[in-house]
């Protein structure tokens, strides 16, 4: 087990050295112009020279060939130093980006937690339900619906949902000026992401229905409910929780539409407003800090898969 | 009757000409109605996104402010927008984006992941720990977060500047780099590990022994039994990358402002819904349902038919 996990380790490391290169090629090397973005089309030519001294974008990207000593003083190692260390600050606020995740992340916590949960346990009952009567009128009214639900839009949920709202009680559709109000947006998320979910852990439950283990279970005469919780549902949870696990990235960055539409001030509404005023730092330290997230998520299942599944060790 | 006459007579009942597994694969749809009428609506909207732009070239200046906000009437089956522009014909411009997007990302995806899980599979070792890596660290940025990161730094960004080729991609174009970029992976994942299985069969030995050389063998041998994953991820991505538009359009980090989309539709009219103005919103969304829908069916059908034993 040693040597798996130190291996899965050695990977998580060279992802993350990965990630960095990614969003440094990206926001560095082929990025436009961000000086221009940032003082307007007008500014002079000493105006941005000086702007971009200021944030260190007039450094060499990879080397620094004018100053043998100091070969390293290039864009390339500033930006990972500083995103590595999480020292990322907003051109436009001069705020830590650290400080501002800290304050901004319990308002997308709030939605993306209870959205998750209440998610996984409708889903998981909608599931088990048409998976016990499968081939029947429920499983395929179920499955039909749930396509349905894949199918629209996730803006036609959000839209339909806010003007619903808006329809029952207009204080609840925008803003947190009553704390349950953040309820709204988790209801959305949960309705829109059931379809998937459904038809998922449906197909899982039935992988599992049909294997050589169940039929001896059957044959010896469990009663189907027996089958069904006690063998069938317990091996489902691997796959399930691995499809949890990925989507913890999304649990920090929150909804991002949702956040916007609804006026929550989080993480999501955070990168987009970045986007809107070209704040170069906040985007790149966002990006990484998800990838880190997931790469971390990641490792944690797979190293936990190794201590408690047996199987594992060897592949 | 002869005991060899009556062999002769029933080799020519029972032996029939072979079918091809594609063959097959397109027998099977055909006799599937859903398939069948999931496939029609496909190839409406391409139909509609090839014609759109020759039967409303001049959409985007046709302004005519006595008939702003109108709901559907005979005249303008979906009513009219802000600007006294038809909804309908709005609505098939924005097919036509949404199904250039589909096709372009995923031509630029498909090959991309074919070439490059092939390569990987086969030559292992070291190529194949790029490779791995290289979509192990693209797959650890959240979809669309990656996409909304890349379209930023392709903010006012020209390929080949001053050149007859000149590619700006901060509108269209660059929603197509970027979804071919980042929707690779699928499919790389799955030629990767199939080409795995393959390059150890007996087939594959024997035109090495035969002397088929490293491309011979990939690109003659290996891919042809390869292109069924290929076909499907082509219709499964077109899903991906028509919801991703949508929602970048919707962004305002899609197409080019003013151009007709699904996802600029939502965004101009999301307020409208509460003065009692549906038609614009219901008409985008009710148009990517569709295609979804169509697409979603089509897909499984499809996967069904040409590898049973498949899932993604």
């Amino acid at each position: 087990m040693g040597p798996y996990i130190v291996r899965r380790l050695t990977q998580a490391v060279f992802t993350v050295g990965g990630v960095l290169l990614i969003t440094f090629l990206l926001f560095r090397v082929v990025a436009g112009d961000i000086a221009a973005a940032h003082l307007g089309p007008r500014a002079t030519a000493q105006q941005r020279a000086e702007w971009m001294q200021k944030y260190g974008y007039d450094k060499p990207l990879i080397v620094n060939l004018n100053e043998p000593r100091a070969f390293w003083d290039a864009q390339l190692v500033h930006y990972f130093s500083r995103t590595l260390t999480f020292q990322n600050r907003s051109l436009i606020t001069n705020d830590m980006l650290i400080q501002t995740v800290i304050e901004r992340a319990p308002y997308s916590l709030a939605i993306t937690v209870p959205a998750m949960a209440l998610g996984w346990a409708l889903a998981m009952v909608i599931s088990t339900i048409v998976a016990y009567y499968r081939a029947s009128l429920i499983d395929h009214v179920g499955v039909f619906l749930a396509v349905l639900g894949m199918c629209v839009p996730y803006l036609a949920f959000i839209i339909g949902g806010q003007w619903l709202m808006f329809q029952i009680k207009p204080t609840m559709a925008y803003g947190l000026a009553n704390p349950l109000n953040i309820f709204v947006p988790v209801g959305i998320a949960v309705i829109a992401g059931l379809g998937y979910s459904v038809r998922f852990y449906r197909t899982v439950i039935l992988d599992e229905a049909n294997r050589d283990y169940v039929r001896t279970a059957r044959a010896k005469g469990v009663p189907l409910p027996g089958v069904m919780f006690k063998h069938i549902l317990r091996n489902c949870m691997l796959p399930i929780l691995t499809n949890l696990i990925l989507a913890i990235p999304f649990l920090i960055m929150g909804s991002l539409l949702l956040e916007t539409f609804f006026g929550v001030p989080g993480l999501g509404d955070l990168l987009l407003s970045s986007i809107n005023n070209r704040d170069e730092p906040i985007v790149s330290g966002l990006t990484f800090l998800t990838a880190l997230i997931y790469v971390l998520g990641n490792l944690a299942t797979d190293v936990s898969y190794a201590l408690f599944d047996p199987r594992v060790q060897l592949s | 009757m002869s005991v060899l006459e009556a062999t002769h007579q029933i080799e020519e009942t029972t032996i029939r000409p072979g079918r091809s597994l594609g063959q097959d694969a397109v027998r099977r749809l055909a006799r599937d109605p859903m398939a069948v009428g999931c496939f029609a609506i496909i190839v409406l909207y391409a139909v509609i996104a090839v014609l759109a732009g020759f039967w409303w070239p001049d959409f985007q200046t046709s302004i005519n402010y006595e008939l702003r906000n109108q709901p559907p009437s005979w005249a303008h089956w979906f009513g009219t927008d802000v600007f006294g522009r038809d909804v309908f014909a709005k609505t098939m411009l924005g097919a036509k984006v949404s199904m250039t997007v589909g096709f372009m990302a995923n031509a630029i995806a498909v090959p991309l992941g074919l070439m490059l899980g092939v390569l990987a599979g086969y030559y292992g070792k070291r190529i194949d720990d790029l490779v791995v890596w290289f979509y192990n660290t693209l797959a650890s940025i959240p979809g669309i977060i990656l996409l909304i990161a890349i379209k930023f730094a392709f903010q006012n960004v020209v390929l080949f500047r001053d050149t007859a080729f000149a590619i700006d991609l901060t509108g269209i174009h660059g929603l197509y780099v970027a979804l071919g970029i980042m929707s690779w992976i699928g499919t790389c994942r799955l030629v990767r590990a199939e080409t795995l299985k393959i390059k150890n069969l007996d087939y594959v030995t024997a035109a090495r022994a035969a002397g088929a050389g490293h491309l011979r063998i990939m690109f003659r041998h290996i891919v042809p039994n390869l292109m069924h994953l290929a076909i499907i991820n082509f219709t499964i991505g077109f899903v991906g990358a028509i919801s991703a538009e949508v929602i970048l359009s919707f962004l305002g980090l899609g197409v080019d402002v003013g151009t007709p989309s699904w996802g600029t539709m939502i965004n101009a009219a999301r307020m409208d819904l509460v003065v009692g103005r549906w038609w614009e919103v219901i008409a985008a969304c009710g148009a990517m349902f569709l295609i979804v829908l169509a697409l979603n069916i089509f897909g499984d059908r499809l996967r069904d038919a040409l590898d049973p034993q498949l899932r993604i």
